[in-house]
């Protein structure tokens, strides 16, 4: 008997584990409108970045993550359905201060998915892919097994570049999801609007070939072509130096950034490194000493929160025109 | 020696260590199940388990986000103490674990390269990316092995040095593959299976993992005797009929293959297999039969706890659990080092 009994006690202790490993609970979906009312536009079926959700209707408890889907939700007057939020970039804009105030902020940076759960949310809405890590088991899989929508600002899944068109879209698509429509359209007109005012104030101007130092010392930290900071150059009135770099953002070497002669740089803003010292470490470089734009100091700044796929985007081209092209678009 | 027939007072000493593990492991259960980056009161986590509460957040909560992840941890602890022990008997070194043997930087090769290339987006969690962690793991484990193998015996040094070469030039392809990608946020998922964490852990991921936990230990613990004869020595195990090479090489692959399967949802979790064996064993001696059981138990009870801290430490912030390990694991490796005459077999 003794020489068994450890086996034996290894079996009663593994047992219970491949047991309960088997019994799933049975799925309890924190939704509570199943009687929501038929309304119009609904169902409605959307494809985003690889994931196609069927709506029956609105979703009622939002959470969103990062701070430019935040800005979308409150732009469209969707703050009640709100019921908690998380990471800002810097702040939200002063327009959305008090919509925001009335939200729970549920994570400083990203919740964890208990965090998430512990709200009863039925939609998530996440700003960068990185709001939906599978290894921190927030992945949309997951959300989509507990009953939980989500979605994913499509600049995170761009699969070529990303042109004004997809912010529309994105603002569209969520109008659809929420029923508010009107709202979305009409945010979309006075975008479109705005950007054709812009456009206008350019049209005689030659486009400014422009650098973006996001960061990086070894190496330059820049826009590539891919994302919505690509577009907002070109609508400013500039080419992104770097826009046939394959990415949103990604690393360039300084002899690039000398060989392409760049006549303006864009500083993009946020974190603890200030613009000032980020203009003393071009500025004190000797490697760029022969670059125009650092022989003529031409500086733009952009807050990095601008240069994302949200609401920001319009104002955020007719300010870097600005800078870019002051004599055109003083008038 | 090793088949001596255990005195009643062993046994005592023997039911003594399992009964402690069993009640520290229940222990930390309850506490993993209890605490978390949401608090939820302790009398509500009770009947939540006893079935007595209705559905809410944080029935699902404890149910299906908890719940899974602790069990994971079970097996997962379990299993990567019980392929240490048998790993630490087969190269006769027990400084042996089966991540100095380029299982984990296998593991998130494969990974990486599913999560980059998008393969099956919408499967990825529950089945492309565990394939390919486990199949990144075998072939890593695999290539080792036929390393370390080639030109005369399987030594422990050869062992060890083409699992850091093979470690080294699978990381640098991970980089290399991370660097080119055109999506910066990769990253994060891929850290996930470099370190090692149970966040992503689910009911479904659990079949897997607990068979072959299972399954494993079963066919090891019928192969107890064998496994004490290779403590004994290359000669020794000879002549007392054991065909080593053989022997070793079936085992090995064995293990490479629960490996595979324990890391292909958890990630590379390191230091488990090389920690836990070694206070079993001065629990309860070197003899395997004994020592595989406690073994199982005390890896459940050590990541079961070093899970629970590495999602209340820095909360609501996961830290992946392998970091928590490692760093607990390393001091306790040099720590072993030293204590180890120089030359000394294990």
């Amino acid at each position: 008997m003794s020489r068994r009994t450890p086996a034996l006690i290894a079996a009663a202790v593994l047992l219970p584990l491949a047991l309960t490993a088997c019994s799933t609970p049975e799925g309890d979906e924190p939704t509570g409108n199943k009687a929501a009312a038929k309304s119009d536009g609904f169902p409605y079926t959307v494809t985003n970045c690889g994931v196609t959700t069927t709506y029956k209707a609105p979703p009622k408890r939002v959470v969103t993550m990062n701070q430019h889907v935040t800005e979308i939700m409150l732009e469209l007057g969707l703050t009640k359905s709100l019921v908690g939020t998380a990471y800002l970039d810097d702040k939200v804009l002063p327009k959305y201060a008090k919509d925001y105030a009335s939200v729970p902020v549920i994570a400083k940076e990203y919740p964890s998915y208990e965090q998430v759960l512990a709200t009863n949310p039925d939609f998530v809405y996440g700003g960068y892919s990185s709001a939906f890590t599978a290894g921190d088991g927030r992945g949309r899989e997951a959300f989509k097994k507990a009953g939980i929508e989500t979605r994913l600002n499509t600049e995170s899944c761009a699969e070529a570049d990303t042109p004004m068109e997809t912010l529309y879209e994105e603002i569209r698509e969520v109008g659809r999801t929420f029923g508010v429509t009107d709202r979305a359209e009409a945010w979309i007109k006075q975008a479109k609007a705005d950007n054709a005012a812009t456009a206008k104030k350019l049209k005689d101007l030659k486009a400014l070939p422009v650098f973006v130092y996001d960061s990086g010392d070894k190496t330059a930290f820049t826009a590539g072509g891919k994302g919505i900071g690509n577009e907002l150059i070109t609508r400013a009135g500039g080419t992104n130096i770097f826009a046939d770099l394959d990415k949103s953002f990604g690393d360039a070497s300084w002899e690039n950034v000398v060989a392409r002669k760049p006549e303006a740089i864009v500083i993009y803003d946020y974190g603890a490194t200030t613009v000032a010292q980020k203009k003393k470490r071009l500025l004190d470089d000797p490697a760029l000493k022969d670059v125009p734009a650092i022989k003529n100091k031409r500086f733009a700044v952009m807050p990095l929160s601008d240069a994302v796929l949200g609401v920001r985007v319009p104002a955020a081209v007719e300010k870097l025109a600005a800078q870019l092209h002051p004599a055109a678009t003083t008038s | 020696m090793t088949c001596r027939t255990p005195a009643p007072r062993r046994l005592l000493r023997y039911t003594l260590v399992v009964g402690v593990l069993a009640a520290l492991l229940a222990a930390a259960v309850v506490a993993a199940l209890a605490l978390g980056s949401v608090r939820i009161p302790p009398g509500q986590v009770i009947d939540i388990l006893t079935g007595r509460a209705d559905a809410s957040p944080f029935r699902t909560i404890v149910l299906d986000v908890r719940l899974p992840r602790v069990l994971l941890g079970i097996v997962v602890g379990a299993g990567l103490a019980v392929i240490g022990t048998v790993l630490q008997a087969l190269v006769r070194n027990q400084l042996a674990d089966p991540f100095l043997l380029g299982v984990s930087s296998g593991a998130s090769t494969g990974a990486v390269l599913v999560i980059v290339l998008g393969i099956g987006a919408t499967l990825a969690t529950t089945v492309t990316i565990p394939a390919a962690a486990f199949a990144g793991a075998l072939l890593s484990l695999l290539l080792v092995y036929t390393l370390a193998r080639g030109g005369g015996g399987l030594t422990t040094n050869r062992l060890v040095l083409a699992g850091v070469a093979v470690s080294y030039i699978l990381s640098a392809l991970t980089s290399l593959i991370l660097v080119t990608s055109a999506r910066a946020d990769h990253l994060q998922e891929v850290l996930y299976w470099t370190l090692g964490g149970l966040g992503a852990a689910r009911w479904d991921m659990l079949a897997l993992p607990t068979v072959t936990l299972i399954a494993g230990t079963a066919v090891l613990l019928t192969l107890a005797r064998p496994l004490d004869l290779l403590l004994v020595g290359e000669e020794g195990a000879t002549v007392l009929g054991l065909d080593t090479a053989r022997f070793r090489a079936a085992v090995f692959v064995l293990a490479s293959l629960m490996t595979g399967a324990l890391v292909a949802y958890s990630g590379a979790i390191g230091f488990v297999g090389l920690m836990v064996p070694h206070m079993a064993r001065m629990a309860v001696g070197a003899s395997h039969r004994a020592l595989l059981p406690v073994v199982a138990l005390g890896g459940a009870v050590f990541l079961v706890l070093a899970d629970l801290a590495a999602r209340t430490l820095a909360a609501p912030q996961d830290i992946p659990v392998g970091v928590l390990t490692a760093l607990t694991g390393g001091p306790f490796f040099l720590w072993m080092l030293r204590r180890r005459p120089e030359g000394a077999p294990a």
